[in-house]
């Protein structure tokens, strides 16, 4: 099997809070990890690690094989650019552009990062709105959405780029209980089309049947990792049970 | 009424000066003061320190002492510039005091994750401040532009005091030759006139930017 992701060792401190101590983590292709665990245990930061919105202090990232750091020393920022361009991510806050309409905030990366020809940008949004059902709203502000079509067009925002690897960071957290399903249905058929998927999360349900591999971490390590069926079932540590029953 | 007319005509004049500083002003102070909200914001601390203390002195002193330091006190250094550019320079660099630090606040006012949301699409910084922050700027920072600008209006009747035949100066001197308020009145009706134009136009500039609100 091709490795999508490798982490190795990643340190991260925040002045004298050290958030990660120690991750190791290999991705698969195709593979769809569910990362849970309590707040403050250090799950976004280890994401936002992986796509250097935070720095690392120790260890390596490898992207699709190539390092984006390694050992604690990053690769120039051309080469950067290209490692993170296999890399796309889902804010839990969407970040959509408010100025832009729905079709604009699609396009704006692909004409410009990519150099894609505007029609066939529009049609590749065109494609991708459709695919997460809001093709009706693609000349509306984002204003005038709700927040759950505002996640899909985020996702359909990162798709537009063709990345292998999405990195979801707890995508239905700031959403009304009843707009989660929207946003875990499209992740799901995300996943059912072998998306490589990383997702932090509290949605149980999603790491249970969505998931090919659930992490749980907690204190800055990576405590217990299993299949859904044996992590929940059959959880071995007792911060992952202790986790588990408040949860459930 | 022959006499009313002379009068408007004379105070209009006067009015073409007044219009002059304002919009040289303007077009000067705006692309001056966004230059020093970047320079505030940089990471590079002898700029930010030296944008800060420009910023206080600008904002920390009346704007008629800077126009009596830029018209006579710079002479005696050696720095004599005529009489319209010497009001430019006074009120261009207290304008983008202002302008600067209105700037800078609706930068800081853009959440962290438009720009974490450009940089995980992979624009670069210079394009995602073209193109997803400025107009997001734009939009905060028209209302008190907005209200600088008819200030600034007002303020250029302060160069009275440099011997420029301003709107209000004019009007002031009818009214000491002829013994007559009506020049006053006709005055405030001008700046009156000016502002009302300036608040339809940025009326419609915050309507056009304001199009994305829910």
């Amino acid at each position: 099997m091709e490795s999508m992701l490798e982490l190795t060792g990643i340190y991260k401190s925040f002045g004298d809070n050290q958030v990660l101590r120690g991750i190791d983590l290999v991705v698969d292709k195709g593979e769809v990890v569910a990362v849970l665990g309590p707040s403050g245990s250090g799950k976004s930061t280890m994401l936002r690690c992986i796509n250097h919105l935070e720095t690392i202090d120790k260890g390596s990232i490898h992207i699709k094989g190539k390092a984006l750091v390694e050992g604690g020393i990053y690769v120039d920022e051309s080469q950067q650019q290209q490692v993170l361009s296999a890399t796309g991510m889902v804010f839990q806050q969407f970040n959509l552009f408010p100025h832009m309409t729905v079709l604009e905030n699609l396009i704006e990366a692909p004409i410009y990062v990519k150099g894609i020809a505007k029609e066939e940008a529009v049609n590749i949004a065109e494609n991708l709105l459709n695919k997460v059902g809001l093709i009706e709203v693609k000349d509306r502000y984002p204003a005038r959405l709700s927040g759950g079509q505002q996640q899909r067009v985020a996702i359909a925002r990162a798709l537009a780029m063709n990345p292998d690897i999405m990195l979801f960071d707890e995508p239905t957290s700031a959403l009304d209980p009843e707009l989660t399903g929207e946003v875990l249905k499209t992740m799901r058929e995300l996943a059912a089309e072998h998306m490589t998927m990383i997702v932090v999360t509290h949605e149980m349900s999603f790491a249970r049947d969505a998931a090919s591999r659930v992490i749980f971490m907690a204190g800055g390590v990576i405590v217990e990792e299993n299949v859904p069926e044996e992590f929940f079932n059959n959880p071995r540590e007792d911060r992952t049970k202790a986790f588990l029953m408040r949860n459930n | 009424m022959d006499k009313f007319f002379d009068m408007t005509v004379l105070i209009a004049q006067g009015a073409a000066v007044t219009l002059e500083i304002f919009v040289v002003t303007l077009i000067l102070s705006l692309p001056i003061g966004a230059l020093a909200a970047l320079g505030r914001l940089s990471t590079f601390k002898p700029l930010r320190y030296i944008m800060e203390f420009y910023v206080w002195i600008m904002r920390g002193t009346p704007l008629m002492l800077q126009l009596l330091f830029v018209y006579f006190a710079l002479p005696m250094i050696g720095l004599k510039l005529p009489d319209i550019a010497a009001a430019l320079l006074a009120f261009t660099l207290n304008y983008a005091a202002y302008f600067a630090e209105i700037f800078r606040a609706g930068i800081q006012a853009i959440p962290r994750g438009q720009f974490e949301a450009a940089r995980v699409l992979g624009l670069p910084h210079w394009h995602t401040m073209k193109r997803i922050v400025f107009p997001q700027v734009l939009r905060i920072v028209l209302p008190p532009i907005s209200n600088e600008t008819i200030n600034l209006v007002k303020d250029t009747s302060l160069i009275y005091i440099l011997a420029m035949n301003d709107l209000l100066r004019v009007a002031r001197t009818i009214v000491q030759r002829e013994f007559d308020m009506t020049p006053f009145v006709i005055a405030g009706i001008f700046y009156l006139t000016m502002t009302a134009v300036l608040t339809w136009a940025f009326k419609q500039l915050e309507a056009h930017y304001g199009k994305y609100d829910a």
